[in-house]
């Protein structure tokens, strides 16, 4: 047992990433995603700080990784597949790796990237390819001529022909080669400035709404051909889309899929993609650099097409679309949906990446977390990591803010006045817990089923924030025992055990525990028949008995009141059949789940040994935590006195005999502040174990 | 150990400006719980405790506070790194400081000097936690780098569930990555590791802390072939069943020894740091406690803290002793037995020791010189060894003086590296003599200075060249030359 003082340190929470952003390790942007073999590959370009001699303040890239998810929710960094100046025709150190593409077609994968090139003009864009989606990706040593632009994105149509677009919405049909422009494209001369080039391909956004607008992103769909594009409807980047009929168009301008930003980061870029019958878009805001929008992250959400093949307009969320396991660190400051007056703030503010929280700033106060999937939980409880200025109660609730209640919290923060009387050395312990993130556990009143939505609700005085929760299944410490009868375990130790439900018993820690002590208080009635009793599983006693009341802080350096209070107590308890699941029986979590109290009890326990023969000069070894009392047919056989810890072979009997047939085992153990628990087996002369008996569930 | 030393007397001394206090715990303010191991720093020790904090002593013996270690919490430990200090601490109390909720976390510094222009404690990262829930509570971290493979491990954990094992990288102090944790032992707290041997020892404190002079704390050990356990004791019984050999139980007038620590000072000369939860006479506080660390069939336990008495000094090389080079005075007693035929006639009467004051007239006034001989418990080889604690001391211990009984003549080095006899003790450091125990139970005698030599000597101890011949010489734990056991008969 230690002490002292708490100091709170913040802490990097990631665990699996369901939430916006998906990618938490490093910047990413102009997200293209593709599924091959059944995953979603995300092709991002990778924005990172600038380094010296770099444009301040710029887009800067100097290569690209791939990633991959099935679930959309864990992902895994494939690591870097193209890097600027293993590009031949790039200019060394140009930092311009800009979006790319990627696409599969006759056996082999195409990555399309734009770049500045070593020979000068502005972008041109490349390729390399793979046999796998993940790399390793082989450069062609010269872009593909005739294309002057960035943000390539390829269109496999159902005309059979591929198409590439790119810049301002550019489109041209590509050879079956893949890195060559088809000879039959049309050509046109575009003046720019006072300079007139010769441009191949069609601008399919000619006449549209189309200020700045880059990055397009084409597809097919129930025989339409949509082209999706940032441009600036006002100050920064929309996301709209046009329709058509045909891949180069005319297209007819249908509206916005996602309006700008709303902490104004200038920049949007995305791609559309089915996965598992599911329409997603990919996009990019740019939450791990607030006060940087070339710094970027990719995010996701769900999209959705009216009956006429129009898109439906998707709103930016923290949620995303990941469906968090119930066990996994869910960051649940990334919700779905709130009361107006949630706020969300970065944890540490100089750390973007340390992710954020949310405060429910006052009673009512709600927030909602969707899709979070509870079938790998099925003895849980919940952790949940909090910040609060004063003493408050909240809830998690499934479903709404009137949903059931899975656990229920009183959060106490503020150091509490040591009580009248009270031990004024503890006031030591006590720490002022207000305004520092804690971590908060509790069992559940409910556990739910399948994927479900959780709502936590403010239901006390002050501000609440939160950061994450977390389910975690208990470990199985004891199972019903069978009716076959058991054997001891391989070293020889009983697991078997009648236990009754804890005896209310409060004392001044384990060093009372005197030999005297425990005769007078084990030889005590607290219900009948407890010195004979053979309890059978269920099994309820009444216990009446008088109970002396402990000074409060289990009277480390303070004596004990010369007349303790004494209280008539009546407890109606239940005896449980167990088998434990390790060999020393753990009375502190039986007391948790099925006792009022786990500190300050008294247990009892009987079992029934079931011998074929006599069994000669054995001996009863026991380890108990804290003190216990053991008799063998109704004979005292072992008392285990003062300050105890369960030890293997820690005290034995003086040499009994196991007779033929039935022998009743039964022990008293007390607790004091420790983790109660009893190993118990018989040994021979030579402290081997002895086992040849069976232990007799009494059904 | 009891072989050797035996009826230890307790010396009552005045320190300075401390009052009457036994010279049998580090001196100055050495108030501390669960004390990290001794690290040196700029040739200086340091020692965090529970709380925040820590010790600061210049020579091992006098310890104040003044380190300074941030984030609070329970039981740090401390480890040299190349060039770097890492930290590692539960951030938590443990059960009474309110739940189980636990966090482990490390930090590094270039220096542990508080007053160093690089003294900076780097921001504090987390390597492992617990629920509240779980049989399991992270905090009293304690850790070894291995020395057969450089890996650096930690095991944590309290009375609540299990004492676990993790891995850290020692380049950055952060969990290597998948690191599972592993359960290897329960029922102790405040745990260590160490390695010695091809063995790896896992140091436990049993019984109950925190509370005052009845608190039970107790030290135990199991050992391992793997760091990853199973920890066994001398009974065959693993640590996950709560066995575990006693290493440092009560005694001395103190109790609740916990949270070991083991500093290798030399080779064969080793000590164990750890706190007791009361000393009786330092009214019941809890100070820190230096402890000769002694091996024996491979398995660790606490020597006594030296305290003096009056001796033979007796060689490790011929069992010879100690003593001035004086003429040999026969004691003038009738020969018994077969040579007197009137024995049987005559009661039995004791024959007394031969006295000082029967011998001294006829040693020499000045030097004298030592030799070593057969010991016969005359006065010249009776040695009185006192603490003299004004004196500073080395990590464990006060330089001592070392006289014969009865006398101011005081054991001394010489310039020509010899060793010699004066007849007044000065305080001189040539006459001030710094006493380890050895880690196979004998010890070294090692002077402050040497006259000609500059700074505190720290190579050359008291030396049998030959079986009747002392010198000093380069300590060399491989010869027994080296070694002097301490005999009160």
């Amino acid at each position: 047992m230690k002490k002292f003082i708490f100091t709170p340190l913040l802490l990097l929470a990631i665990g699996a990433i369901a939430q916006n952003p998906v990618i938490r390790d490093q910047f990413s942007a102009d997200p293209t995603a593709r599924e091959f073999n059944g995953k979603i590959y995300l092709y991002p370009s990778h924005d990172i700080l600038v380094p010296e001699g770099q444009r301040k303040g710029w887009f800067c890239m100097e290569d690209y990784h791939v990633f991959s998810s099935e679930n959309l929710t864990d992902w895994k960094d494939h690591g870097v597949i193209v890097t600027q100046n293993k590009v031949p025709w790039v200019r060394k150190d140009s930092y311009s790796m800009w979006a790319p593409d990627c696409v599969y077609r006759n056996g082999k994968y195409y990555f399309y990237f734009p770049s500045a090139p070593a020979a000068g003009g502005g972008f041109a864009v490349g390729v390399a390819i793979a046999d796998h989606p993940e790399g390793p990706f082989t450069p062609v040593a010269q872009p593909i001529k005739g294309i002057n632009g960035i943000d390539p994105c390829v269109l496999q149509a159902s005309d059979g022909n591929a198409y590439i677009f790119w810049g301002n919405g550019r489109c041209a049909k590509l050879k079956e080669n893949m890195i060559e422009l088809a000879d039959d494209n049309p050509k046109e001369k575009v003046k720019w400035g006072d300079r007139e080039m010769e441009m191949v391909g069609v601008n399919c956004l000619q006449g549209l709404p189309n200020r700045q607008a880059e990055g397009p992103f084409a597809f097919e769909y129930n025989g339409n051909y949509y082209l999706t594009y940032p441009y600036v409807r006002e100050n920064t980047e929309v996301l709209g889309y046009a329709m058509s009929k045909n891949p180069m168009g005319p297209y007819e301008y249908k509206g916005i899929i996602m309006a700008e930003h709303p902490n104004g980061c200038w920049t949007n870029h995305h791609s559309i993609v089915q996965y598992k019958g599911q329409w997603y878009i990919f996009y990019h805001t740019n939450f791990f650099s607030p006060n940087d929008d070339k710094r970027r992250s990719v995010c996701i959400e769900k999209l959705a097409f009216n009956a006429d093949g129009t898109i439906q307009e998707v709103k930016e969320t923290m949620r995303g679309v990941g469906i968090n396991k119930s066990t996994e660190k869910i960051q649940i400051d990334r919700y779905s949906t709130a009361s107006a007056d949630v706020t969300t703030q970065y944890i540490d503010t100089t750390r973007a990446f340390s992710g954020g929280s949310a405060t429910l700033p006052a009673k009512g106060s709600w927030l909602k977390y969707d899709d979070v999937d509870f079938s790998d939980l099925t003895d849980g409880y919940m952790l949940i990591n909090v910040k609060a200025a004063d003493n408050t109660e909240f809830c998690v609730r499934e479903g709404s803010v009137k949903g059931k209640v899975l656990a229920r919290f009183k959060l106490t923060v503020k150091p509490e006045e040591p009580a009248g009387g009270a031990n004024q050395a503890m006031s030591r312990f006590r720490r002022d817990m207000r305004n520092q993130w804690l971590t908060q556990t509790a069992a559940l009143d409910y556990t739910p089923k399948g994927v479900t939505n959780l709502v936590i609700t403010n239901e006390g005085g002050g501000a609440l924030s939160v950061d994450w929760i977390q389910f975690k299944n208990r470990p199985k410490y004891f199972s019903a025992a069978s009716a076959a009868p058991a054997n001891p375990d391989e070293e020889g130790f009983i697991r078997r055990w009648m236990l009754l439900e804890p005896i209310d018993k409060p004392n001044s820690g384990n060093t009372v525990f005197t030999d005297t002590y425990l005769r007078e208080h084990f030889n005590r009635e607290y219900f009948k028949g407890q010195q004979t009793i053979v309890p059978k599983d269920g099994q309820k006693v009444t216990a009446v008995f008088q109970q002396e009341q402990a000074p409060a802080g289990f009277g480390r350096g303070q004596a004990a009141p010369a007349k303790p209070e004494v209280k008539t107590v009546k407890q109606t308890l239940t005896w449980h059949a167990f088998d434990s699941e390790l060999f020393n029986v753990k009375l502190f979590r039986f007391a948790e789940k099925w006792g009022e109290k786990v500190y300050g009890v008294l247990f009892w326990a009987v079992t029934i040994i079931d011998c074929p023969e006599e069994i000669k000069d054995v001996r009863l070894a026991v380890g108990s935590n804290s003190a216990s009392m053991w008799w063998l047919n109704g004979e005292e056989v072992l008392l285990l006195s003062g300050d105890r810890r369960m030890v293997k072979d820690d005290a034995t009997s003086q040499r009994i005999t196991l007779k033929k047939g039935r022998n009743i085992l039964r022990g008293a153990i007390i607790n004091g502040p420790g983790m109660s628990d009893f190993c118990v087996r018989f040994i021979d002369e030579k402290g081997n174990p002895v086992k040849g008996y069976t232990i007799i569930n009494n059904k | 150990m009891k072989t050797i030393i035996k009826n230890i007397v307790a010396f009552s001394l005045p320190l300075l400006g401390m009052g009457t206090l036994k010279t049998q715990a580090q001196i100055g303010a050495p108030y501390i719980h669960d004390p990290s191991t001794i690290a040196e720093c700029e040739g200086k020790y340091y020692t965090f405790g529970t709380g925040g904090g820590g010790l600061i002593s210049e020579d091992g013996w006098t310890w104040n506070g003044g380190a300074d270690r941030p984030g609070g919490g329970a039981a740090p430990d401390v480890i040299k790194i190349g060039d770097r200090y890492l930290c590692i601490y539960g951030a938590t109390g443990g059960g009474l400081g309110g739940g189980h909720s636990g966090r482990i976390l490390t930090m590094w510094n270039k220096t542990l000097d508080p007053k160093s222009p690089d003294f900076k404690w780097t921001t504090a990262v987390e390597v492992c936690s617990s629920d509240g829930m779980e049989d399991q509570d992270a905090i009293d971290p304690g850790v070894l780098l291995d020395p057969t493979t450089g890996r650096l491990w930690v095991s944590y954990g309290t009375y609540f569930g299990t004492i676990r094992l993790i891995e850290l990288d020692p380049k950055t102090g952060f969990r290597v990555s998948g690191n599972k944790e592993k359960d290897i032992a329960i029922d102790c707290e405040a745990t260590d590791l160490i390695y010695r041997n091809g063995w790896y020892y896992l140091l436990g404190t049993h019984g109950t802390c925190c509370d005052g002079v009845n608190s039970t704390y107790n030290i135990v050990v199991g050992r391992s072939r793997s760091v990853e356990g199973p920890y066994i004791d001398n009974v065959g019984r693993d640590m996950y069943h709560g066995g575990g050999r006693m290493v440092v139980a009560a005694g001395d007038r103190k109790t609740g020894a916990g949270h070991f620590g083991r500093t290798i000072i030399d080779e064969g000369v080793e000590v164990t740091s750890f706190h007791w939860e009361a000393d009786f006479d330092q009214g019941g506080r809890s100070v820190l406690a230096i402890r000769p660390l002694l091996w024996k069939n491979d398995w660790p336990y606490a020597g006594e803290q030296f305290k003096g008495g009056t001796f033979e000094i007796e060689s490790e090389r011929r069992g010879y002793a100690l003593e001035l080079t004086v003429d040999f005075v026969r004691m003038n007693v009738a020969r018994q037995g077969w040579f007197n035929s009137d024995q049987m006639q005559q009661p039995v009467k004791a024959v007394e020791n031969q006295k000082l004051e029967e011998v001294i007239d006829g040693w020499p006034k000045g030097n004298i010189p030592v030799r070593i001989g057969d010991y016969m418990f005359r006065p010249h080889q009776r040695w009185t060894i006192t603490p003299v604690p004004e004196s500073g001391g080395y990590l464990g211990g006060p330089y001592f003086k070392i006289v014969i009984a009865g006398t101011n003549r005081a054991l001394a080095a010489t310039e020509d590296v010899e060793v010699t006899t004066v007849p007044e003790f000065t305080g001189a450091d040539e006459q001030l003599w710094r006493i380890e125990q050895l880690i196979d139970g004998t010890f070294r005698i090692m002077p402050k200075a040497i006259p000609g030599k500059s700074g505190i000597n720290t190579k050359f101890v008291l030396y049998s060249i030959a079986d009747s011949t002392p010198t000093l010489a380069e300590y060399d734990f491989k010869s027994d030359n080296s070694k002097w056991n301490f005999k009160n008969h």
